[in-house]
């Protein structure tokens, strides 16, 4: 394995794990307001499409970054309707936001299919660009990369560090004794749905926008369910989510790089690794994972009379 | 929130989704909306002429994707354009086997005497619907099945990519090339085996490295697989995934040259380091089915065709490449148009050092389908 190999994993894990991290940073706000948005795929597809499209119209890739979060904030606000409204069944409310994200991705990003668009510029670490080519865009990344990780810091210190935060916390922990302390649990989930889906648009935005600058159906994968079990594999905690995040598209880059060093050990199961290392992490984890979630976590709250 | 006030918003948010929705396909109207189910609507008015015969025609994926479903568009469109009483009806994005065959139908019952099935998962309800429609026409792309009104068709890929092998075997300097797949399935080891030997015809120390993505779009996964081969000092990268925009765009970033497939409509992702590609072209072969179908002498045949049939096209190639490459690749093409190169002409050696296709032997086509070997010299696992 060479030095290029070695930082190429690292290069790659923070490529494709920024929009796993900010889609595991929404889906934490959510989850500690008490809801689990099992929709998120579907959120990310209309996000990635939206932005994508706008993109590809405009040619401005920040106006479609831009759609793509208000995207994403906007469509959860479905969920939010069914769930906080409607007092609808969240696991089935979720599921069913997902299959209506597939269609309308599909329908938005139609006739973007093999589109080409201006993506987001990237920008050399400074003091880099002395380097071949070869190397320094490993570590050319875009603005959302490196805003990432003060993202997931902005995020700690509004759940943890403001009342804002406390009251959020205090519904995902029980919305009745919240309202009894002043606190309307509608508003306060309404607010971190569609703050979460602006994040999960951003971590889209990222995917078609920035790193693989296209739009295909379904092209998400997956990352919206990945995004779900990161944020339990984080402990609901914005900080180890990008501990979460990288390991995971580590693992993804770490086991491409076994497949194309000519290891003799199947195709097939190379590729289950990265999620094999989730369930394991998971496992091991397991023990303390009541004191972290949040205690109404997937309940309706019914309304306090 | 009182009531009237969330209603309110909940009525603001509709509208704003629904314009954020109506913007999007605004610029380029599709020219075909056939859904997979179509409703049915009111006759339509009656035409000058009854077309002389209606084809149903149904992709996998969305027909402007730079890549196969495109290709197989255009092939389709090719025989309105040669045939002007023909009429078209289209449906794309019917990944399914059970759509497949609701899509299959409608258009039967709209009066298509002919149906051309492009995806891979079409040919087995194509083969169901033929038998309980006898009077129609029912042709695959690529598939292997055979009865009185099912036949198959498709471009001969191994030889093209042979040519594109030798390209790119000119034109590395680390000696590596890289192949991202999706999937290892028969025709895609083919695929590489073929780009492999091409490549060593020229420059004997060639290396092939593969890194699968087991997903026909997962866009991320094939950027993450295309930077890890290029990591592993790979200096030319080509791919069979559904579309090619990611990967080629990827490499162009990094600086590492690209070559196309599926659709010769790939270039535009690479303006720098484009050598050349491969697409299919099968409009030619299409018309003449359907003229059959119209004048009643079709008889079902297993049709493939190369690039000497017109049914494969070469890309233009890219600006950074020397001319006296461009001029050995285009002698090859004319030894493999004049019939003097087999591919897979034995002795060919796997990776394991076992004769695969002993001397004086050639790899038939039933076979290149089920191929599970790599030739000597390509990286990866094929199983």
């Amino acid at each position: 394995m060479t030095l290029l190999s070695v930082l190429g994993v690292i290069s790659t894990a923070i490529f494709s794990g920024t929009s796993l991290l900010y889609t595991t940073l929404g889906e934490t706000i959510h989850q500690r307001s008490g809801i689990v948005n099992l929709g998120l795929e579907g959120v990310m597809l209309i996000s990635a499409s939206a932005g994508f499209a706008v993109t590809a119209i405009s040619g401005n890739p920040y106006l479609g970054v831009l759609v793509a979060i208000l995207a994403g904030g906007l469509t959860n606000m479905i969920l939010g309707y069914l769930v906080v409204s409607r007092r609808g069944n969240q696991l089935a409310s979720g599921l069913s936001l997902m299959f209506f994200g597939f269609g309308v991705s599909a329908l938005i990003g139609q006739s973007y299919v093999g589109a080409k668009i201006n993506p987001l510029p990237r920008i050399t670490l400074p003091g880099l660009d002395k380097l071949p080519l070869l190397y320094s865009s490993l570590f050319k990344f875009d603005i959302l990369i490196y805003l990432a990780v003060p993202m997931a810091i902005l995020i700690w210190w509004l759940l943890f560090r403001t009342r804002w935060g406390l009251g959020l916390r205090a519904v995902g922990e029980s919305a009745d004794t919240a309202f009894a302390s002043g606190r309307n649990p509608f508003v306060i989930r309404y607010q971190a749905l569609f703050f979460g889906g602006m994040l999960a648009g951003l971590g889209a935005a990222h995917l078609s926008i920035a790193y693989t600058m296209s739009w295909s159906d379904f092209m998400t994968a997956g990352r919206g369910f990945i995004a779900v079990a990161l944020v339990i594999f984080s402990k609901w905690h914005p900080l180890r989510a990008i501990f979460g995040a990288l390991l995971f598209s580590g693992a993804v880059a770490f086991q491409l790089l076994l497949q194309s060093s000519g290891v003799q050990i199947s195709p097939f199961l190379l590729d289950t690794i990265p999620y094999v290392l989730t369930l394991v992490v998971l496992i091991a984890w397991g023990g303390t994972r009541r004191q972290a979630a949040p205690a109404s976590l997937g309940r309706v709250y019914q309304g306090s009379e | 929130m009182n009531a009237k006030s969330l209603y309110l918003f909940m009525a603001t948010l509709l509208v704003a989704m629904l314009v954020l929705a109506g913007c999007a396909p605004d610029e380029v109207a599709p020219e075909i909306t056939e859904a997979p189910m179509p409703e049915p609507t009111e006759p339509p008015a009656p035409a000058d002429e009854e077309p002389c015969l209606i084809i149903g025609a149904l992709h996998g994926g969305p027909i402007n994707d730079a890549g196969y479903n495109q290709a197989m568009h255009e092939s389709v469109m090719q025989i309105k354009e040669n045939i002007p009483c023909v009429k078209i009806i289209e449906a794309e994005n019917v990944p399914e086997e059970a759509a497949a065959t609701t899509t299959m139908e409608n258009m039967i019952s709209e009066g298509a005497g002919m149906i051309i099935a492009t995806a891979f998962n079409h040919q087995y309800p194509a083969l169901t619907l033929a038998e309980q429609y006898p009077d129609v026409v029912f042709e695959h792309a690529g598939g292997w099945e055979m009865s009185g009104n099912f036949a198959n068709f498709f471009g001969e890929p191994p030889e093209t990519w042979y040519i594109m092998g030798v390209a790119a075997g000119l034109m590395t300097e680390t000696n590596k090339l890289g192949f991202v797949a999706a999937f290892p399935i028969g025709w895609t080891n083919t695929f590489i085996n073929a780009f492999t030997l091409g490549a060593q015809s020229v420059n004997p120390d060639v290396e092939t490295i593969v890194a699968f993505a087991f997903d026909w779009a997962d866009s991320a996964k094939e950027a993450d697989a295309t930077n890890s081969l290029i990591n592993q000092g790979v200096d030319v990268v080509t791919m069979h995934v559904d579309s090619p925009a990611t990967v080629i765009g990827t490499a162009e970033s990094r600086g590492v040259y690209s070559i196309g497939f599926q659709s010769v409509e790939a270039q535009q992702f690479a303006p720098e380091y484009w050598i050349s590609g491969i697409g299919y072209t099968l409009g030619g072969k299409l018309t003449w089915l359907a003229s059959t179908v119209i004048d009643g002498t079709w008889e079902p045949i297993f049709l493939r065709c190369g690039i000497a049939d017109g049914c494969m096209e070469m890309a233009p190639f890219g600006k950074n490449v020397p001319q006296d490459v461009q001029d050995q690749v285009l002698a090859v093409r004319d030894d493999i148009e004049a019939g003097n190169v087999m591919v897979f002409a034995g002795p060919i050696i796997d990776q394991d050092g076992n004769e695969v296709v002993p001397a004086g032997e050639v790899l038939s086509v039933e076979l290149m389908s089920a191929v599970d070997w790599f030739v000597e010299g390509v990286i990866g696992s094929p199983k």
